[in-house]
């Protein structure tokens, strides 16, 4: 299992993060996402994977400074 | 009168005001206070209705005093030039998150029209709990003066000073000490550094104190050579004086309702700040890998997007630097973002050796004096930021300007015959300091680079014979102003954000990199244009009101996403309604607050006119934020530009040099950017050549006599 957003999701061997966004509705302006913690930018989303238990918040669509 | 020595400075009091202070009602206290330095006379004014109506307060009422203080002749360094500070009728409310700015503005010396910067720190709150809702210093005065407004004792003074060290740390923590010792919280200071004085990149200090860690704290109004015009007229500090702060200071007209909606919003980013951004603990350096990683952070002098040593400046490392703590800069808010680092040590100056508190680094200045100069050591950007800090020096242009130096001293358009024998490449961090040093003892090359890159480029091609048009192209400034530190040349509407920008390329008018570039949320002009009006005009009404535009939108609900227009968080819009309504007894819905905003956008788009600027021209910018101008930038985005040239202008680019794909690429890009101010203008209810028609200015009710008088010498009838 992992948490996204405070809510309990499935897991599975080599999930990446845009599979999991795939899995997800209202994501179409998600570019950054926190993985434990650290940033993972949407050029990475593809090449990223979620290890088991992680805890991953979406990021708000980034406004600058 | 008497004089007052300390070991090392002497106040002399020349001018004191007893007054009786105006009671806040909702939010404002009707009264303006305006200090002529020339001639010592201080007066308090009603502020009438129709201005408080039409310009709300902050920024607003700013812009109408100075409107009225200058011709369209006149210069920053004209006595009668004004600077303005003002909070907002929701100003000073403790608690509700970013709610204690002010708003700071002149006559640049950068760009010869209005500059306006949101400022945090307890000046504007404590100037208008002292009974003012703006202040207004015109003149110029002979000698060093310090300026009180003391809403304690009801008293105004004007003093002479004298041995007071230019250094803006230590003046902020002698006077602090000075005026209110036993309670230093009570006091807050404005004020600018040594370099202030030689060169035209000055900014002003903000202070509050630190009661946890014992220390005057600083927030920044940057922009546009503030401080070098507080410099010029040798007001040596404005201290704010005030006692206690509660929810009752604005005598708001629904308490119950402020108070409902401060919990609500303050409550909001206490749940989530940790979740999302986590500004109470990192700032804004979680935008460096962040705008890395979308190739939107500027290095070296804004020709790449990106650079592998990134990691080494962004909020991985600085979580670990600043020194944990509460950093709001205004009591109680939530966001919290303003932090420091303790026990730094410089390597140069002449605070070399010592251990100094260093207020910030924020994004700007990361990327402004650490990657667009080739530099990816935190220790250097935090020795920057002190130094800047401590001179008076704005950090965006100081990093944008010394960027367009490197660029030139690679080109070999500079050499260190120029210099006076220093080597300005990219990644020099001893020189780039030595340049601050330098602008401070007002001596030296820094001498040069202190006057701004639109001055650069004017001495570099007439004094040293470098190629004009190439510098056009490299040199990051609009209006005369430094770009920010946002790479734009993906994102359309972020050029349009920078371009026609009133005071120049800033971002707080509008930041569209992401919907633009990364979601593609605006396909067409007329979205852009759009965008182009909705978020200039809403993120106007901050500065208007007194408040910080963070909390609006970089820590937003969970379920914002699900709306069609996340980027505007109509939550968050929802609740500013509401905190305007509840202070001021205005109801105003969501939907009223664009309209606040509309008129005082265009009456500043007006000063610009009336100051000999303001129109489609102004409005241009240097090809480097639009496009590749080197080959070298082109190859390294390769991929990129061929798609672009093939796709989206059907070029057929079979067999073509890159120097002729640079050119046509250029060719459509520069026109297309044209078509967007067309589209833009036509939105904003503007002429093609970019001034507001007479019927905007009819339907905003800013038709007054002198402004229909501006239109008809400039043809708009």
């Amino acid at each position: 299992m992992i948490t996204v957003d405070d809510k309990q999701m499935e897991w599975h061997q080599g999930m990446t993060i845009k599979e999991l966004l795939d899995e997800l509705e209202h994501v179409q302006f998600c570019a950054v996402v926190r993985l434990n913690g650290k940033l993972v930018s949407s050029p990475a989303f593809e090449t990223t994977r979620i290890p088991d238990s992680a805890v991953i918040y979406l990021l708000p669509l980034i406004a600058g400074g | 009168m008497a004089d007052f020595t300390l070991s090392d400075f002497t106040l002399k009091e020349i001018k004191t005001l007893k007054y009786v202070r105006p009671e806040i009602e909702k939010g404002y206290t009707d009264h303006s206070l305006h200090i002529n330095l020339s001639s010592r006379e201080i007066e308090i004014k009603p502020i009438d209705k129709m201005v408080k109506d039409k310009f709300i307060g902050g920024k607003g009422y700013d812009l109408w005093f100075m409107w009225n203080a200058v011709t369209g002749k006149t210069k920053w360094n004209d006595p009668e030039n004004a600077i303005c500070i003002a909070s907002g009728p929701l100003g000073g409310t403790p608690g509700y998150p970013g709610g204690g700015k002010s708003i700071v503005t002149t006559i640049s010396p950068l760009t010869g029209i209005p500059i306006d910067s949101n400022v945090g720190g307890y000046f504007g709150p404590y100037a208008k709990f002292s009974g003012f809702d703006v202040l207004e210093l015109t003149g110029k005065s002979d000698t060093e003066m310090v300026v009180l407004i003391d809403g304690i004792d009801s008293k105004i003074k004007i003093y002479e000073v004298s041995g007071l060290t230019d250094d803006s740390y230590e003046l902020s923590m002698k006077l602090t000490d000075y005026f209110d010792k036993d309670k230093p919280v009570n006091i807050s200071v404005v004020s600018t550094g040594s370099a202030a004085k030689n060169t035209e990149l000055g900014c002003l200090n903000f202070t509050w104190f630190d009661a946890k860690r014992k220390r005057v704290r600083y927030k920044q109004a940057g922009r546009g050579g503030i401080g070098t015009v507080f410099a010029h007229k040798n007001i040596k500090a404005v201290v704010a004086r005030w006692g206690s702060v509660s929810m009752k200071n604005n005598n708001p007209a629904d308490p119950e309702a402020m108070k409902a909606v401060t919990k609500l919003h303050a409550g909001e980013i206490n749940t989530l700040d940790p979740k999302q951004n986590r500004m109470a603990l990192v700032g804004t350096t979680h935008l460096v890998p962040i705008m890395n990683d979308h190739d939107c952070l500027p290095v070296n002098n804004f020709r790449y997007g990106n650079h592998p040593e990134s990691h080494n400046i962004g909020e991985a490392v600085y979580e670990h630097i600043f020194d944990k703590g509460f950093d709001g800069c205004w009591r109680g808010c939530a966001v919290a973002c303003a932090h420091g680092v303790k026990d730094f040590v410089p390597f140069t100056g002449p605070y070399k050796g010592q251990k100094v508190f260093v207020d910030g680094p924020e994004y700007e200045t990361v990327a402004g004096c650490g990657s667009n100069l080739g530099i990816f050591d935190p220790f250097f950007i935090l020795e920057m930021n002190f130094y800047c800090d401590t001179y008076g020096l704005d950090t965006i242009s100081i990093g944008t300007g010394i960027a367009f130096v490197m660029e030139c001293f690679e080109m070999g358009l500079i050499t260190t015959k120029h210099t006076g024998g220093m080597d300005l490449s990219f990644g020099n961090r001893l020189n780039s300091l030595e340049l601050l040093h330098q602008m401070a003892r007002g001596e030296g090359f820094g001498m040069i680079v202190g006057k701004g890159i639109r001055n650069m480029k004017a001495i570099f091609a007439r004094d040293f014979g470098a190629d004009a048009s190439i510098m056009q192209d490299i040199g990051m400034e609009s209006k005369g102003l430094e770009f920010s530190e946002y790479m734009t040349k993906e994102s359309l509407a972020q050029q349009g954000g920078y371009g026609m920008a009133l005071k120049g390329p800033q971002h707080d008018e509008a930041w569209l990199i992401f919907l633009d570039m990364v979601h593609n949320f605006m396909p067409t002009f007329e979205n852009k244009a759009e965008a182009l009006h909705w978020f200039p005009m809403f993120r106007t009404w901050f500065g208007l009101c007194g408040l910080c535009k963070l909390p609006w939108n970089d820590i937003v609900p969970e379920d914002n996403r699900q709306n069609p227009e996340p980027a505007k968080v109509m939550k968050h819009v929802g609740w500013y309604a509401d905190f305007f309504s509840s202070v001021t007894g205005r109801k105003v819905s969501p939907d009223d607050l664009i309209p606040m905003s509309e008129a005082v956008y265009n009456f500043q788009r007006l000063f610009n006119l009336k100051m000999g600027y303001g129109k489609r021209e102004h409005d241009s910018l240097p090809y480097r934020s639009v496009g590749p101008v080197t080959m070298d930038e082109y190859n390294s985005r390769m991929e990129r530009y061929d798609k672009d040239l093939t796709e989206n202008y059907k070029v057929d680019i079979t067999g073509m040099e890159v120097a002729e794909k640079v050119a046509i690429l250029r060719k459509h890009r520069e026109a297309r950017y044209e078509t967007l101010k067309d589209a833009v203008y036509k939105r904003r209810g503007w002429t093609g050549n970019g001034i507001p028609t007479l019927e905007t200015v009819k339907r905003l009710g800013i038709d007054f006599p002198d402004v229909i008088e501006l239109l008809k010498l400039n043809g708009v009838v």
